[in-house]
């Protein structure tokens, strides 16, 4: 069974922000709130690098451990989405979530009474698909429609890749293959000395 | 996909009320009321146009799909646009397209915020004592005619200046420069003046076209990428795709930058450079060549012309001297060069760091003369890829919206005129008799009507305005002013440019924004404001940077009562009594001049650089085959237009029927003509100083010439014996003409026909004769923080007439004001802006992501003026300009040099100007200026302006 | 039998070397909210990301 991943690749991500706009572009998401957004570290010297972030769809997600009201889910296709019905914006999550990806918003379409947004993976939420309780809620569901979430797919250098972990994977190490070199994702230099 | 059906009430409300100027109208309103101060309004904007939107397109109706192209940057990035009952509702990523392959930069990912940004200028309007007034379009067309008539009664045509956009399309800046011709005046210019002018001047003079020479594409074949003066991640992102493309393949990545620009993040090696001293290290660099061995011989002798007199002038650029101007250390220059002879074939970037100097056009042509060396010229991988700026400032620069030419590169002269007459098929009496009859500039002793004369240029329109007339090289001074998509803030003198629009009779702005022209002066009478639609309203062809000419289909219709440019346009020349002779060739429906007859009509006249093959026909064709192109060498395979080029990249030689498929790559000899090769071109003579200007031992790909031969002339076509090869009817059109001016197309085709270019093979040069600067040597800034070198490398002497101005060089660099302002000031983009901003800083999508104008400033200077990081700054400049801008202290400047991004701004020496805008368009996020604080400064050829360097200083606020 | 004794013992004693790989200290609980019920079958629509993906995210 697929299990949908992203993947910045950190030596094509030149920050321009295009997965920040599509995403805005996409869902319609009030401004304030960045369900994605591009960090960049050691910024303006040599080893300037940067990579966008959002929620990372984790195998064993810490804001479904610690949700109170047991608001999250994963799809088959291992999208982690929420229940915007019963979330109770307490922020919980936000405390767990190691990507910082929970957002609350004040107002608007995605967050009456504050309840928590975050990345979808465009797969909306639980909902019928493409329904207008859907959108109102979640925003579009593209993966309902076969495509994959606009970020990555409007993604300048393709540096941001979605879709099935393996086979982005595959993509991946035939990058690093290309460039002779070791992986140079942004992780890597976290797990591992030069 | 399973579409729900919802409430049939609310179906039923939705298909009765809502169409799409309702939905517009209703997220209008629901924006009117809200100040944009917290966060809270903006989310509401959202929830009440989304909701709406959401309900159209989930409900009912048909969704189509559009293809346009972004209309930010020069990339030509292929957008796809879903629209349902005339509302675009969601934007797709457009895989099929050859330049983007889908991807976008954050404005291309956020275009779709035209289709219902309610910060737009409504309808046309106008100032009366001091307040906005909502009026018809009659009524504004009659009163601003009535007025540039007057104006044109007491003080000549010359006194209304026509300031083009390079947001037109092809046909649109066509058409509008054939209107100033009508108007009768040269006074016309756009957005390429301040941007690529002196690239295409220098370009175009040392080997024939001024364009990129290559493509974006065709960085996957390089193998060495060097980028200088340009900062593509953040001006054009998805250009990035393919140098990181050519990269991955093992391409070694040079970027030369005063800052440690995000492009640099991605270099192999980083060289930071001195503002304004290009020159030194670029001979630096040759000079290392040339003690190595590293050139071309065979390349140089066979297609270069005067390279003796470079190595002299490269020959004082020893290590020590470049380091000593230019601040580099020889190992660093000799790394940069080395790389560059080993890795070849290596491709030249550069933007705007190299072409707004006072040496802009030298700057240019160093570069030019780096690739010649290593003959780097003509292959895959190789080239000069200039990348420009707007998405169709090279088709405005192609059709001649500038003050020194007529579409096509045919110059001003008297056989430019004739040609275009009998292309519009228009008498040429009653065209010269539409300019001024008097005469104010000599040539060769004697007088030449302002009709053939340079006309003032657009970085120099306020000094049109506030210089004294006596002084003008033309009737009178500029009293009518007309700013046709074009945002002051992105030229320097800012309080001056408040000076001249309060000064002009007569202000008009047409835009689909109400620009910083309308807020940043203190009119309080006769401006106008007129609602252009964008591109997405209409539909039309561009020239992306690499001469490729795509087709834009209609997104949406104009939105609130704006009309497209041509429109406008027609209007003005029915106002003025002229539009039948506009449109003597090109049907008229409903007041719009009908596009696919002005591509027609321009097929039938662009000879000079081959925009005769590219029919409407033809880029539909692509359009609707982009999948069939090859994304690194553009060609299509197979499909309906197999062989061809994407964009028919001019030239595209002959006519239609030629089938010529572009030309993706220039002077590459090692294809036929006829398939896309061409050699240098013969622009300059055949003989200078008894040395051959054509080449030698070079010929492209079945050439019947076997070595240089001349531009192509119906004598010659007899001498060469292939006269007959012309049909009866061409042979009645050609007698007498050339290349450029045979209508029939005749002369190109059998030129072609036997493997030759029409416009000759020759020599690239590496001098150009008639310019201040034959050799380009090195020339301080005006504003210079180096006294010490002024007196080896002065700028030049001031100059009396210069496109129509007395133009100051020599005596603002005496002035020294190093010690008041001792930092060294340079300007340049943000990924999420374009060009002044207005635009994308009223797209609340982007403008979330920029919402301050700052300045760079390294943390030694900070500190040592007391200014922290993320704190008010003012920024005064030596004009007495200044700003008040945030902080951003960073090691990405060196000290002694701050940068400032240009797309800002609404406010003006500090106070916000938003209560200036007409209700409800002030943009989402408005700053300063960095303009402002720019100064004097321009090039010597093409009268750029300087923004690179200048001088300031920066206190806290 | 000593043997086997000792071999008993033996995996005993490394068996107290063995270590927990798990390091969730708190399950998730049983999810509260609606089914998310997909139109598509969940092997529809993996082939078609994954034709989608080979499409798009590729540089061609």
């Amino acid at each position: 069974m697929a299990r949908m991943k992203f993947l910045c690749d950190a030596e094509r991500c030149i920050e321009c922000n295009a997965c920040v706009t599509a995403c805005k572009n996409e869902h319609e998401v009030p401004w304030g709130i960045n369900r994605r957004r591009v960090v960049t570290i050691d910024d303006g010297i040599p080893g300037e690098k940067s990579i966008s972030v959002a929620c990372m769809h984790c195998t064993d997600a810490p804001c479904q451990a610690v949700c109170p009201v047991d608001c999250f889910y994963t799809t088959d296709d291992g999208v982690v989405l929420h229940d915007k019905d019963i979330c109770i914006g307490c922020g919980y999550c936000f405390y767990a979530c190691p990507f910082g990806a929970p957002q609350y918003p004040q107002e608007g379409a995605f967050g009456a009474r504050g309840k928590m947004d975050k990345c979808t993976f465009c797969a909306g939420g639980p909902e019928s698909d493409n329904s207008q309780a859907e959108l109102d809620k979640y925003g579009r569901n593209r993966l309902a429609e076969g495509k994959l979430p606009l970020c990555a797919e409007m993604c300048s250098t393709k540096a941001l890749l979605a879709g099935d972990g393996d086979i982005v994977a595959d993509l991946f190490r035939n990058r690093v293959v290309r460039r002779g070199g070791r992986p140079d994702t942004w992780g890597w230099n976290t797990a591992y000395k030069d | 996909m399973k579409l729900i059906k919802r409430d049939p009430a609310a179906i039923k409300t939705q298909a009765s009320g809502l169409n799409r100027r309702t939905f517009l109208k209703g997220s209008g309103i629901a924006a009117g009321g809200a100040a944009f101060m917290s966060l809270l309004p903006t989310a509401m904007i959202n929830k009440a146009d989304a909701a709406q939107r959401r309900q159209h397109s989930y409900d009912e109706g048909e969704i189509t799909k559009k293809r346009s192209v972004c209309t930010h940057c020069s990339v030509g990035c292929g957008v796809v646009a879903e629209v349902q009952n005339g509302v675009w509702i969601g934007q797709e990523p457009s895989f099929d397209h050859p330049f983007n392959l889908g991807s976008h930069c954050a404005k291309g990912a956020s275009v779709r915020e035209h289709g219902h940004g309610d910060k737009r200028l409504k309808y046309p309007m106008k100032k009366v004592a001091g307040e906005w007034q909502r009026i018809s379009w009659d009524q504004a067309i009659d009163e601003i005619g009535d007025q540039m008539l007057a104006i044109r009664e007491s003080a000549g045509p010359d006194s209304v200046y026509w300031l083009g956009s390079a947001k037109f399309n092809n046909e649109q800046a066509y058409l509008f420069r054939k209107f100033a011709a009508f108007w009768g005046s040269n006074n016309v210019d756009h957005q390429a003046r301040i941007c690529h002018s002196t690239t295409v001047a220098g370009v175009a003079n040392t080997w024939g076209f001024g364009a990129m020479t290559n493509s974006y594409n065709d960085i996957h074949n390089s193998k060495c990428i060097f980028i200088i003066g340009a900062n593509p991640a953040e001006a054009h992102p998805v250009s990035l795709q393919h140098i990181l493309r050519g990269k991955e393949r093992g391409a070694k990545v040079i970027v030369v930058d005063p800052r440690f620009s995000r492009t640099a993040a991605h270099a192999d090696q980083f060289i930071r450079i001195r503002p304004g001293a290009d020159i030194p290290f670029v001979w630096g660099m040759i000079w290392h060549m040339f003690q190595n061995g590293w050139e071309d011989e065979q390349f140089i002798n066979q297609r270069v012309y005067g390279m003796d007199e470079i190595r002299a002038e490269v020959a004082k650029w020893t290590p020590d001297e470049v380091e000593r101007v230019a601040g580099i250390k020889e190992a660093d220059v000799f790394q940069a060069a080395k790389t560059m002879y080993e890795h070849k074939p290596g491709t030249v970037v550069w933007c705007m760091g190299i072409t707004q100097h006072t040496v802009g056009n030298s700057n240019t042509r160093a570069l030019c003369i780096l690739q010649l060396v290593l003959g780097n010229m003509g292959v895959s991988g190789g080239g000069t890829n200039i990348f420009r700026g707007h998405d169709n400032v090279q088709g405005a620069t192609d059709f001649g919206v500038v003050s020194n030419s007529l579409p096509g590169y045919y110059g001003l002269s008297q056989d430019a005129w004739e040609h275009w007459a009998r292309v519009w098929d228009v008498d040429y009496n009653w065209i010269a008799s539409q300019f001024d009859q008097t005469s104010y500039e000599e040539l060769n002793g004697s007088p030449v009507s302002p009709m053939f004369t340079n006309g003032i240029t657009v970085s120099r329109w306020i000094d049109g305005v506030l210089e004294d007339p006596e002084n003008i090289t033309q009737k009178d001074i500029l009293r009518a002013m007309v700013l046709w998509g074009h945002a002051p803030n992105s030229q320097t003198r800012g309080p001056e440019m408040k000076a001249a629009m309060e000064k002009l009779d007569l202000l008009v702005i047409v835009d689909p924004f109400p620009t910083v022209s309308a807020v940043m002066n203190d009119r309080q009478d006769n401006v106008y404001l007129l609602p252009a639609a964008t591109q997405f309203e209409t539909y039309g062809s561009l020239t992306s940077s690499n001469r490729s000419v795509q087709w834009r289909e209609q997104v949406i219709a104009p939105l609130f009562e704006s009309l497209p440019d041509h429109n406008i346009i027609y209007r003005f020349a029915q106002k003025f009594g002229f539009a039948d002779e506009l449109c003597k060739h090109i049907a008229v429906n409903d007041g719009e001049p009908l596009i696919e007859d002005i591509t027609r009509e321009y097929n039938r006249g662009m000879w000079a650089c081959g925009y005769t093959g590219q029919t409407p026909e033809r880029l539909k064709l692509q359009l609707a085959n982009l999948h069939t192109f090859n994304t690194t060498t553009l060609k299509a395979e197979g499909g309906p237009c197999d062989g061809e080029f994407y964009g028919l990249p001019w030239p595209c030689w002959g006519t239609a029927e030629m089938k010529h498929p572009g030309t993706h790559i220039l002077y590459d000899t090692s294809i036929p003509v006829a398939e896309g090769g061409s050699p240098f071109r013969a622009r300059f003579g055949v003989e200078r100083d008894g040395q051959n200007l054509l080449a030698e031992g070079s010929w492209t790909a079945g050439s019947e010439i076997e070595d240089g031969y001349p531009e192509f002339t119906s004598d010659m076509l007899k001498e060469l014996g292939w006269w007959n090869d012309l049909t009866a009817e061409e042979k009645a059109e050609a007698e007498g003409k050339n290349w450029k001016t045979d209508l029939s197309g005749g002369i190109q085709r059998v030129a072609i026909k036997h493997g030759c270019a029409p416009y000759g093979n020759a020599k690239a040069r590496a001098i150009v004769w008639q310019f201040p600067d034959p050799v380009p040597i090195h020339r301080e800034p005006l504003y210079t923080p180096r006294r010490d070198l002024v007196a080896e490398y002065p700028t030049y002497e001031d100059r009396r007439n210069f496109y129509r101005l007395p133009t100051r060089y020599s005596s603002i660099q005496a002035q020294d004001f190093s010690e008041e302002f001792p930092l060294i000031m340079t300007s340049g983009r943000l990924v999420e802006y374009e060009g002044g901003g207005e635009e994308t800083r009223s797209n609340p999508w982007l403008a979330e992501l920029q919402q301050d104008m700052f300045i760079e400033i390294n943390p030694a200077d900070a500190n040592n003026a007391r200014i922290r990081h993320g704190r008010q700054v003012w920024v005064e400049g030596p004009e007495g300009g200044a700003v008040k801008v945030m902080a951003f202290v960073t090691p990405r400047v060196e000290r002694g040099v701050v940068f400032m991004p240009f797309h800002f701004g609404g406010h003006y020496q500090g106070e916000d100007l938003k209560d200036k805008y007409p209700e409800g368009t002030a943009p989402y996020v408005r700053g300063e200026s960095c303009n402002v604080v720019f100064t004097y400064g321009y090039d010597s050829v093409t009268a750029m302006q300087e923004t690179k360097v200048s001088l300031c200083r920066v206190r806290p606020a | 039998m000593k043997k086997i004794i000792s071999i008993v013992f033996a995996t005993f004693i490394l068996s107290a070397c063995y270590e927990d790989t798990r390091v969730t200290l708190h399950e998730p609980g049983v999810y509260k909210g609606k089914r998310d019920t997909q139109t598509m079958p969940a092997e529809e629509r993996e082939a078609l990301l994954k034709l989608r993906f080979n499409e798009v995210q590729t540089d061609r």
